[in-house]
């Protein structure tokens, strides 16, 4: 396994870290307590190159390969606050983006990839049901072909970016009877008549909008079909292990970012006469911060190395995705802790670290299904 | 035979609950006996025990709608 960066690498995660600082971070308190998506900053990060950074120069990627793109996320994460636009962006790239350039048709690439590059199209991924969610297999949308073209009913809900996207990849079954394998993956655009989306609210990742998809009888075209029939279940499990071998990458870099707060901060907050650092109940909890935050750039790099070198992955996704997201909350709580007072408050933003962190043992797969995933993979 | 009588144990054992057996003809997709969790234990199985290779081109329901389908598509690949 090579960790090694190129000079180049570790110029494009620095220079991404100082963009974002410069650039992403306006207002964030503010927009954090309104629900505010910035579509600017949306706009900004296409610009930079960073929702096409993976994809192929040819729809307007910049054609990085995976160790790079996972270090630039990285990057992002350590210079951008804002862990709600940067989980949306995530969001689009792996599970939208991702699965349309993997399996869609030239024809789909070429109308959906390009806008997505840009930022002048949003995407979301649509798989959870209101009855649906960790068995995600078990869905209960329909997809049934009239004719040359599809019918979609059901409901879609937990949709990252639903309210303000503009291409859906969603799942439906269009053959009951062939279980899990019967589900189909679909592209839908707003504007189909039987679309409808609606906002839902969250405790963290509050900048990144949420909600449900109604397909209500929404007839589509014959090309709106990503993929065949029936292989719905291969590009969900695709999807997902691009996600999760990816989506945490900047809590690394938010990892680091709030690991340098903690200790200029226990060096300058004085009690009883010293820097509360020089106490051990705060400086060991900082170390272990430390060593959090360095175990989870090792699982990270592994799977991209893993995922570059077109080795199985699967595993590793899961238990990169499971320590991070679980190490991301400790180190959040951690954060809060030796702050104190000022930890508890919105204007040291710790506290809004520690809702958004909240969110990644949950998305996608809870830390329970990780954990499954892991199991299984032992025969268990 | 023996191909059919060590799949229908394992079947039995990790997805069985309180049934006492499987159908060859039985489909075990409509019914969720194996579902998407499932289906990854499945796979580890049959190749361990088999020797045999699966990839994403495989998980179609021709190759693991039954215990018959699931036999079949073990015996085919094993004299590939």
């Amino acid at each position: 396994m090579d960790l090694s960066f190129s000079p180049e690498q570790l110029a494009l995660r620095d220079e991404i870290a100082k963009f974002a600082r410069q650039e992403l971070n306006q207002g964030l308190i503010e927009r954090d307590r309104d629900e505010s998506f910035s579509r600017e900053a949306w706009l900004k990060c296409a610009r930079f190159g960073i929702q096409g950074m993976p994809f192929p120069r040819e729809y307007g990627g910049g054609e990085a390969d995976i160790v790079t793109a996972t270090l630039a996320m990285e990057g992002l994460g350590y210079g951008c606050r804002d862990a709600g636009l940067i989980f949306g962006i995530n969001a689009q790239m792996w599970a939208v983006m991702m699965p349309i350039q993997l399996f869609g048709t030239e024809a789909q690439k070429r109308r959906w990839l390009p806008g997505l590059v840009s930022g002048e199209a949003i995407g979301a991924h649509g798989m959870s049901e209101p009855d649906s969610g960790s068995d995600a297999m078990s869905l209960a949308t329909t997809a049934v072909q009239r004719g040359d073209r599809w019918v979609l009913t059901g409901t879609k809900t937990f949709v990252t970016n639903a309210p303000v996207a503009d291409v859906f990849v969603v799942f439906a079954t269009t053959d009951p009877a062939k279980g899990f394998l019967g589900v189909t993956a679909f592209v839908v655009e707003r504007g189909q008549p039987g679309l409808s989306t609606q906002h839902i609210s969250k405790m963290g990742l509050r900048t990144s909008p949420m909600g449900e998809i109604v397909l209500d009888g929404c007839e589509l075209p014959a090309d709106a079909l990503l993929g065949a029939v029936g292989q719905g279940s291969k590009i969900f499990n695709a999807s997902m292990e691009w996600e999760r071998a990816c989506i945490l990458a900047s809590n690394a870099g938010a990892m680091e970012r709030q690991l340098e707060v903690c200790i200029e901060y226990a060096q300058s907050r004085k009690q009883f006469r010293r820097p509360i650092g020089k106490f051990q109940s705060v400086s060991n909890r900082i170390v272990d911060m430390k060593m959090r935050l360095e175990t989870s750039r090792l699982l990270l790099y592994r799977v991209a190395w893993l995922k570059q070198s077109g080795q199985d992955a699967v595993m590793d996704a899961a238990i990169a995705k499971l320590y991070l997201s679980e190490a991301w909350v400790q180190s959040c709580l951690d954060a809060v802790q030796i702050h104190g007072g000022y930890g508890f408050t919105t204007e040291f933003e710790l506290e809004r670290d520690l809702r958004d962190s909240i969110g990644g043992r949950i998305y996608s797969g809870t830390s329970e299904m990780q954990r499954n995933i892991i199991a299984s993979r032992l025969g268990l | 035979m023996e191909i059919q009588e060590t799949i229908h144990a394992y079947l039995l054992t990790e997805f069985g609950g309180d049934r006492d057996g499987f159908e060859p003809g039985e489909n075990l997709l409509a019914q969720g006996v194996i579902d998407s969790m499932g289906i990854l234990k499945l796979v580890s199985f049959l190749e361990e025990t088999f020797g045999i290779e699966t990839d994403d081109d495989d998980m179609v329901p021709e190759n693991f709608e039954s215990l018959a389908a699931l036999c079949a598509f073990v015996e085919r690949r094993r004299s590939e």
